[in-house]
């Protein structure tokens, strides 16, 4: 190869190079920003009452029934989303292939996927919130189940997705291996192809988890909020997004505060989730193959 | 072709025709395909293949790549059914029924006609239960018969030394030689009468591919073998009788001797002297 062919490649190489590390950079920039933001200003209300207190005391409370109601909504949430998700996407992967509704199921997940969430809260406010109320005589019905099927609701096509997708990452020469032994094809699939795709499936399932606890707007016509502690899943129940929503817009700086404690704690219960998945699935990989 | 008549006469076999009517060296074929026809979708995979497979013998079948030799191997399990598409037609006589037969049990099928693959392929389990999982399916074992016939699938394998101290390890563990007898073990762990072995050294290293030579030499002591190479001086050194395909036609089946020294059809010895392929 020419000297100055080579020059050339070199220089298109440093050009490529520089620009990707400084897309790299913005990106981590602004969530190094959004961390560093989040900690300074939350940093005062830091203290033990934020996690013992409620929010029913206001400047001097804390927001640990938000927490307790986040909690209870995205398990909730999550108890209905993954037997759903998990069996449905096994369906896509495994059964579907000969059946022209695969891939129409496959698309409407990825709408489902990407709907507005606060339709999604729309929607059970409407399904659910409104018809129940006649059977409580005209009381509201907001509650906490309310607000676990909306972000179950977002978290369906997340699992739905993972659990196909993991699932079509076995190899096929796994299902040959044990169909040829005369394995029927259900047990082959909950005995040995869920096993394979384990790792995979239950990051799809911490994943899901990491994007409802953030959820605010699902949660505003059907959990509603409640400023006392509460366990009953068909009382209205607090989330820590949506009184993080709430304590932004309040004039009172001491409540802002706690707002933005609030917002460091969640972000914080995120990262560790993405943390975990991440190392779930990479364990997963040295074990293949 | 005198012997014809003996191989005709022998019990089971006086129903069914001779296929191919290749001299078999007095052995009765265990398996024997007629007039098999296959098509993905709108391709026509193999032609009117007749051929016979002899028991306790090793078969190869050998031919260019994509010339129908792992399609045919894998109609002798069935194991093509799992994709849609696929049509096999014609008659595959196992112990004197049609194995292509919708009605013929694939659960029996599988149990009596086993199979390893070009890729070794464990199942996510520890090294005793990937033998044992298939034994399970399809009898009830107690505890000790079924250490037991881990033990003797894993000694048929020549595995059982390496891991008889492991056996509670994962499978995914051992290395792809070892790996790929693990298959074997499972699938001689069914007794089944027929083991089809599908290009089952490609992915190994030469001393793994030697010991599963070896290994095919015992087994064919307990065990109809099909074995689909591409690889021309394995068939010439494991099998009895050799299969010459190309462009899914069988251009030749005889003894592997034969074929290796004296071809009948001018396409099997440009393929065995290395002019086309």
């Amino acid at each position: 190869m020419s000297a100055s062919l080579y020059t050339i490649r070199r220089i298109k190489n440093v050009v490529a190079m520089a620009l990707s590390v400084f897309a790299t950079a913005i990106g981590l920039l602004f969530l190094a920003w959004i961390l560093w933001e989040t900690l300074s200003q939350g940093i005062a209300g830091l203290k033990p009452q934020l996690f013992t207190k409620i929010t029913a005391y206001r400047e001097e409370g804390g927001l640990a029934n938000a927490m307790v109601g986040s909690l209870i909504l995205n398990i909730i949430g999550i108890l209905i989303a993954t037997p759903i998700g998990v069996a449905a996407g096994t369906w896509l992967a495994e059964y579907s292939s000969r059946s022209k509704l695969g891939p129409t199921i496959r698309f409407l997940n990825d709408i489902l996927l990407s709907a507005p969430s606060i339709v999604l809260g729309l929607f059970v406010y409407t399904v659910i919130v409104l018809p129940s109320k006649w059977l409580t005589n005209g009381d509201v019905t907001f509650s906490g189940i309310a607000g676990g099927i909306a972000l179950a609701l977002i978290a369906l096509p997340v699992i739905v997705r993972t659990t196909d997708e993991m699932l079509r990452l076995v190899p096929g020469t796994l299902r040959e291996a044990a169909l040829s032994l005369g394995v029927p094809q259900w047990k082959l699939t909950m005995q040995i192809l869920v096993r394979a795709a384990r790792s995979g499936i239950v990051t799809g399932v911490l994943l899901a988890l990491a994007r409802i606890s953030g959820e605010t707007a699902p949660l505003l016509f059907t959990a509603f909020g409640n400023n006392f502690m509460t366990f009953n899943p068909i009382d209205k129940m607090p989330s820590l997004p949506q009184v993080i929503y709430e304590y932004t817009k309040d004039p009172s700086p001491d409540i802002n505060v706690l707002a933005w404690a609030g917002a460091f704690v969640l972000t914080m219960f995120v990262l560790a989730l993405s943390l975990i998945a991440r190392f779930v699935f990479s364990r997963s990989k040295v074990s293949h193959d | 072709m005198t012997n014809m008549n003996e191989v005709a006469s022998q019990p089971g076999f006086g129903t069914s025709p001779h296929a191919s009517g290749v001299d078999l060296g007095q052995v009765a074929p265990k398996m024997f395909a007629r007039d098999v026809n296959f098509h993905y979708n709108d391709f026509h995979a193999l032609k009117n293949i007749s051929m016979d497979v002899p028991e306790k013998k090793v078969t190869a079948i050998i031919g260019p790549s994509g010339c129908g030799k792992s399609t045919l191997l894998r109609i002798f399990n069935r194991i093509y059914a799992i994709y849609p598409g696929l049509r096999a037609s014609g008659e595959i006589i196992l112990d004197g029924e049609n194995i292509l037969d919708p009605k013929y049990s694939l659960n029996r099928l599988r149990s009596k006609v086993g199979m390893v693959f070009q890729k070794p392929v464990p199942f996510p389990m520890t090294i005793f239960e990937n033998v044992a999982y298939g034994i399970r399916h399809h009898e009830k074992l107690s505890r000790a018969d079924m250490e037991n016939r881990v033990e003797q699938a894993l000694r048929g394998a020549a595995l059982w030394d390496e891991v008889k101290d492991k056996l509670k390890n994962s499978a995914l563990g051992l290395s792809g030689g070892q790996q790929q007898r693990l298959c074997i073990a499972r699938g001689i762990a069914l007794k089944p009468e027929v083991l089809l072995l599908d290009e089952p050294t490609s992915a190994l290293d030469p001393i793994a591919t030697s010991r599963i030579e070896q290994l095919v030499e015992e087994l064919k002591k307990d065990f109809t073998i099909v074995i689909v190479t591409h690889n021309m001086q394995q068939a010439a050194r494991v099998s009895d009788m050799t299969a010459f395909m190309y462009m899914g036609e069988l251009i030749e089946f005889d003894r592997t001797e034969k074929i290796f020294t004296k071809p009948d059809k001018k396409q099997t010895e440009d393929y065995i002297t290395g002019r086309f392929g």
